[in-house]
This record gives C-alpha cells, sequence and structure tokens, in this order.
C-alpha cells in the first residue's frame, strides 16, 4: 500500500527535526511530578514545549495538531471517499481528569472519544466519514490496518490515518500505579535489575492510497494473545505469532527493526529475544528510551521517523540503552540503511496485543 | 458490496440493572472468583460472547461509545493513590479482554472502535472486510450514575455480539454494506441494538458512502 | 498466636482485593500469595502495594520491588518492618 506522505509531531519537532534529535542522542524525556500541578514522584515525560501536564480548557496541545493537520495533503477528507482513521488511546481523557479535579464545564466537550473527534472533525473541516479506533498502544497499527483494507476493496480512493496522545496525569498515575512508570530513565532491551518506561506526547498522520513518498506498507500483521492484561505469555508464543507472517513477507529482503521496546524488563527480553530468533541478521533499535512511549500513536509517530531513516541513510541506535542488552542485536548506536531494503515496525500493548508492518520501497 | 450470513445472535438488555445484581445473575458463566475485578459491561459482553468461541484465527471487532464508564469514573476519585485495578480496566477495550482473557482466548484480530454516529458503519465495515472466515462482531454499553457529566455514560446498558461467516452456511441473516454517493448518513449504537434485539431488518445510510443492510429469515 | 501485623494484612488481603468466600484467617502466613491458592494475580499485587502505601507509609519503587515484597504476608510484614516510618503503628 503506497504511502503519499507520512509525519509526525513529538517535543522535538516534525519527523526530520525528530530524526535529527535522536541521530544526535538527545533524549526528550525529563523528570517531571507524576501528578502534574499536584506533584507527587518524579517520572520521565515528555512533553510538547511550554506544555504543562495538566489540562486547559480548550487542550493546551490543540494548536500542535494544528500544525501537523496543516502538512496532510489537500482531500475531500471525511468524505464518502476519502475516510479518516483517527486513532488514540487517549483521546480527550486528560480532559475528564481536568473535570474531575476543578469541575470547569468547559473541559466537558473535550473528554470522550467521541466528543473530541468531533471537535476535531469540526476544526479541520472534516466529513464524518472518520473511523474511530481505540485499542491502547496499537491504536495506530490497527488504524493503518483498516486504512489499508479500504482502499484495497475499492470502497475509498486515499485514505487519512490521523493519531494522537498527549499525556496527562490520568494515564501518568496509572502507569505509575502500574510500577513501571518508575524514577529511571527507560533503558530499552538493556540487561538490567529494574526497568522504567517513559511516557511522551506523540501525533502524527499518514496519507496511503498514492505514491508520493517513495515508501509504502507491504504487510500488516495483528495477534492477541488475551493471556493477561498487562504480561505476556512467558514463553514468547505471542511474539512468535505476530513476527512469523512479517518473516514470511519479507522473504529475502533484508531488514532492519524499530521495535515497541518501552523499558521494561520482562516484555522488551521476549521481544528482542523473539526478533534474534526471526530475524537473526537484522539490527533492533526502539526511539522510547529518548521521546518516551507515546503510547496509542506510537506506530505512527515511529513510521515517518523509520521512512526519514531510509531516505538519509542513517537510522538512529537505542538512545538511553548501553550494553549489555538482552540480545546483541540490538544497536545502541546509530547505523547506515543503506543496503536494506526495508524495516519492520512492531507495537505492543495491553491484553498481549502485538502489531507489525513491514515498510518497503515503493 | 459487502456481505456476511449471520450465525449466531447474543442478546443482553439489563436497562438500568445495578452492577451487583448483573454480577449476581451472570456469575455462573464465569470461573469462581473471576467476576470480582469485571465490570458491568465486561460481564454483558461475557454473557453475549458465551456461545461464540473465537479460535486463534478469528477476528473480533468490538464497538463502545462509552467504554468503561464505571471503572473510569471510580479510578478518577481513587486519586491521589490511583488504583492500578481500575486504570487497567477502564482503558478501552477492556470489557471484551475481560472476557478473553478470563477465557485464554487468543485471536488473531481484535478490533476496537469508539465513536457515536457512524460507529455501526464503521464497525461493520472493519467485520465485514476482514479476511477471517469467522468474525465476532459485537458491542455495548453499561450504565452508571455519573452526576455533572452527562456526556460520560450511557442512559442503558445493552451489549449484543453477532457471529459473521463468509463460508456459505445459511444462518439468522446477512449483515451487508453498500457503497453509496450519500455524503451524510448516521446509526448510533442504541437504534442497532434495538433493531437486533427485536430481529427487525434495517436499510439505511449508516456513514458518509456507506448502506447498511440487515436483514432476517 | 497470630503475628497482629499478619492478621492486620490478611485483613487487608480481603478486602482491598474483594475476595468475598475467603476468611482472612485461612491465608498461609508463608505461602505464596500471587499463583496459588488465593488466584491472586500481579494487578491485585499492585493493588495490594496502593493498599499497603496507604494504610503503612510504605514505598514500592517498581515492580520487582514489589514481587519480592509481596511472596507472602510474612515477607511482606517483614518488608513493612524495615520500611515503615518510625511514627506508624503496626500493631
Amino acid at each position: 500500500m503506497p504511502i503519499e506522505a507520512a509525519d509526525c509531531r513529538t517535543p522535538f519537532g516534525d519527523a526530520r527535526a525528530t530524526s535529527a534529535a535522536l541521530l544526535g542522542g538527545r533524549r526528550a524525556l525529563c523528570p517531571c511530578p507524576v501528578l502534574g500541578p499536584d506533584g507527587g514522584d518524579l517520572v520521565p515525560l515528555a512533553l510538547l514545549s511550554a506544555r504543562a501536564l495538566g489540562e486547559t480548557a480548550p487542550p493546551g496541545w490543540l494548536p500542535c495538531l494544528d500544525g501537523l493537520a496543516a502538512g496532510i495533503p489537500q482531500g475531500p477528507w471525511g468524505g464518502p471517499r476519502h475516510p479518516v482513521f483517527m486513532t488514540s488511546s487517549n483521546f480527550g481523557v486528560g480532559s475528564l481528569f481536568a473535570f474531575q479535579r476543578d469541575r470547569d464545564p468547559r473541559h466537558i466537550e473535550y473528554c470522550m472519544p467521541y466528543s473530541m473527534s468531533e471537535v476535531l472533525r469540526q476544526r479541520f473541516g472534516w466529513g464524518s466519514n472518520v473511523t474511530l479506533v481505540s485499542h491502547a498502544c496499537v491504536s495506530a497499527h490497527i488504524g493503518l490496518l483498516l486504512a489499508s483494507r479500504c482502499l484495497r476493496s475499492g470502497s475509498a480512493e486515499r485514505a487519512l490515518v490521523f493519531t494522537f496522545d498527549f499525556i496527562s496525569p490520568f494515564v501518568t498515575a496509572g502507569f505509575h500505579a502500574l510500577k513501571i512508570l518508575n524514577a529511571g530513565m527507560p533503558a530499552p532491551y538493556a540487561a538490567l535489575p529494574t526497568g522504567s518506561i517513559g511516557l511522551g506526547d506523540g501525533a502524527a498522520f499518514a496519507v496511503l492510497g498514492r505514491p508520493g513518498s517513495g515508501f509504502c506498507l507491504s504487510a500488516q500483521t495483528l495477534h492477541n494473545e488475551m493471556h493477561h492484561f498487562t504480561a505476556n505469555d512467558p514463553a514468547g508464543a505471542g511474539f512468535a505469532a505476530s513476527l512469523a507472517p512479517v518473516r514470511a513477507a519479507a522473504g529475502g529482503r533484508r531488514v532492519w527493526l524499530k521495535g515497541h521496546g518501552t523499558g521494561t524488563l520482562e516484555a522488551g527480553r521476549l521481544e528482542a529475544e523473539a526478533f534474534a530468533r526471526h530475524f537473526p541478521d537484522s539490527p533492533l533499535v526502539s526511539w522510547k528510551g529518548s521521546l518516551g512511549h507515546t503510547l496509542g500513536s506510537c506506530g505512527l509517530v515511529e513510521l515517518p521517523l523509520a521512512i526519514e531513516a531510509m531516505r538519509s541513510g542513517r537510522a538512529p541506535g537505542t538512545v538511553g540503552t548501553a550494553p549489555p542488552c538482552f540480545t546483541d542485536n540490538v544497536a545502541t548506536e546509530a547505523f547506515s540503511t543503506a543496503g536494506f531494503d526495508g524495516a519492520v515496525i512492531a507495537g505492543n500493548a495491553f491484553g498481549g496485543a502485538h502489531a507489525s508492518l513491514l515498510l518497503g520501497h515503493d | 458490496m459487502i456481505e456476511r450470513e449471520i450465525i449466531l445472535l447474543g442478546i443482553e438488555d439489563p436497562g438500568s440493572e445495578e452492577l451487583d445484581a448483573t454480577r449476581t445473575r451472570l456469575r455462573g458463566l464465569f470461573a469462581k472468583g473471576a467476576t470480582r475485578r469485571m465490570t458491568q459491561l465486561g460481564l454483558l459482553m461475557g454473557s453475549v460472547l458465551e456461545p461464540m468461541r473465537a479460535s486463534g484465527a478469528d477476528t473480533v471487532v468490538y464497538a463502545s461509545k462509552y467504554g468503561e464508564s464505571r471503572a473510569l469514573r471510580d479510578y478518577l476519585a481513587s486519586f491521589p493513590s490511583a488504583s492500578p485495578t481500575l486504570f487497567q480496566t477502564s482503558i478501552h477495550p477492556s470489557a471484551v479482554q475481560q472476557v478473553l482473557v478470563a477465557r485464554q482466548q487468543p485471536v488473531r484480530e481484535f478490533l476496537p472502535l469508539a465513536g457515536d454516529a457512524q460507529i455501526v458503519a464503521h464497525a461493520a465495515q472493519a467485520a465485514l472486510l476482514a479476511p477471517a472466515p469467522s468474525v465476532v462482531f459485537c458491542g455495548g454499553e453499561e450504565c452508571i450514575a455519573w452526576s455533572d457529566n452527562d456526556k460520560a455514560s450511557s442512559p442503558a446498558a445493552f451489549a449484543f455480539a453477532l457471529l459473521l461467516s463468509n463460508g456459505g452456511a445459511r444462518g439468522l441473516g446477512t449483515l451487508r454494506l453498500e457503497a453509496c454517493d450519500d455524503g451524510a448518513g448516521d446509526l448510533a449504537l442504541p437504534a442497532f441494538f434495538a433493531a437486533l434485539r427485536g430481529r427487525r431488518p434495517l436499510d439505511r445510510i449508516a456513514a458518509p458512502g456507506m448502506r447498511l443492510i440487515l436483514e432476517w429469515r | 498466636m497470630s503475628d497482629p501485623l499478619n492478621s492486620r494484612l490478611k485483613n487487608l488481603i480481603v478486602s482491598t482485593l474483594k475476595l468475598e468466600d475467603v476468611d482472612p484467617a485461612s491465608i498461609p502466613d508463608d505461602a505464596p500469595l500471587i499463583g496459588s491458592g488465593l488466584d491472586l494475580d500481579s494487578i491485585d499485587a499492585l493493588e495490594l502495594v496502593v493498599a499497603v502505601e496507604k494504610e503503612f507509609g510504605v514505598k514500592i519503587a517498581s515492580s520487582e520491588e514489589s514481587r519480592a515484597a509481596l511472596a507472602s504476608v510474612s515477607q511482606l510484614a517483614a518488608y513493612i518492618r524495615t520500611h515503615a516510618p518510625s511514627d506508624r503503628s503496626l500493631g
């Protein structure tokens, strides 16, 4: 499926600026109070510049989405043959938290997925053919899959996948309570005694259906373990079930790997080992040690970064991680993408959800 | 035109039933102790999914406008000592995950949607375009009292599940989407549920460019 | 005679995790809390951590530390005795 255009926004800026920052080994994460204005333990967060963790009404991150949306190729988005797939694990839940905290009714119109999407639809002048996808950290992957299917069926000419996740105390407190958003900076795939994730703001879009970027999605897979809400099958069966079809689709092509790699220990180890088994000659990176985990948007935030890496000839390494790592294929330093035919971009989510896609040249 | 046969239909219509009453009524469907952390929506989804045992090759499409209203409300009330259980449970699409994790039932594709006026059309599209031979298309809402925020909870609880097949067997009816040129259309979950509950036909523009037809034998 | 802190923890476990059919006195002091007779899992463990933090003022920093602290009722009691602020009553 050809990718006409794609871009992202992180605390570093667009895909090009973010890629440059990653290549420079910079971290967007810094210690912030987990409850924002109400204080609490310090945890690693990567927020858009000049944004505080607490939510305003309207949300302070809307101008960021304006900037991102301005880069979307023109089209009658939201019309019958130009569907929009809007994905998020949060939508406006920060506004729901803010309403609970300060009882300002101005937060209410942003607080639910259906109401936040209506705000955005009207803000960007889109029609009502907007599918909302919300499946935690694989939301964007699913949006890309549904968009591809819609295009392949002939029911659309082009499809826009639009994703965003902005951090709030709702989500930071939750991950902190799960003891996975802790004080330490994340070091994806590092063999350490304790692990931590970081959380980050992220937004992105991709337009599919026409050539334009020089790249395409050539395979997309999903698998759901349903083993436990917050733990994977310890034998790694879920990772294997997700990666085997992508391995088959890659065939003899030489690919590098952009893993999920949030900084947790057990899942990180299982993921690294699964990649090492299925793609033994491929370097594995994660960028969440710098950008934080951008939750539902991560699959699409990281797609234009992977495109930039292929285009520029240089992929950022796993920022924040130093050896020893779980497996030898973890690339802690930047490397050349010359000679690689594509990349596998993978994501995981609560419930043992797995998603992966194969990015290649058009 | 994309179409699947409706092989099985599951319905729960508890209206304004309280959570404890739902748990007492449905606990026999689950293993001992399994319902203590389940939400009302999870219990209802468990009931409608009971006869539909998806396999690892199947697809499950789930649609809910409000999701886990009670867990959201109670999680917010747990601050500043945020409850990890309520956080976990509040995240869409928890209700179906509660059921499938309890069953230890992996599925190939799990496609959870949110939304309002076009949610049925988009969920139906996801179900009908899925390549799996069997697709479970399910959805629902739970009902709670959430004072001063009427945007956050459904006025009534309900749940449905359809087992859809493209295998050629004749079942209860068909679900079909046809392309059309109309730029406007809507069909929200309560109206779709009402049609399923009463086994009434539907034929309407459910989203821009999508005509949804539900027929019964 | 049962350690009063152990008894207090058993009551906390039953009430926090809504174990309706469990008599707190029936929970063994040294049996694993997670993955055995009570059918508790890692999320239950984390819910207990929040309850312990509120009740005893003890901070458990990571999932790895919580796994060690919650190995059994006795282990948890020992962890609390070691880490609780001196002004907290543990009786």
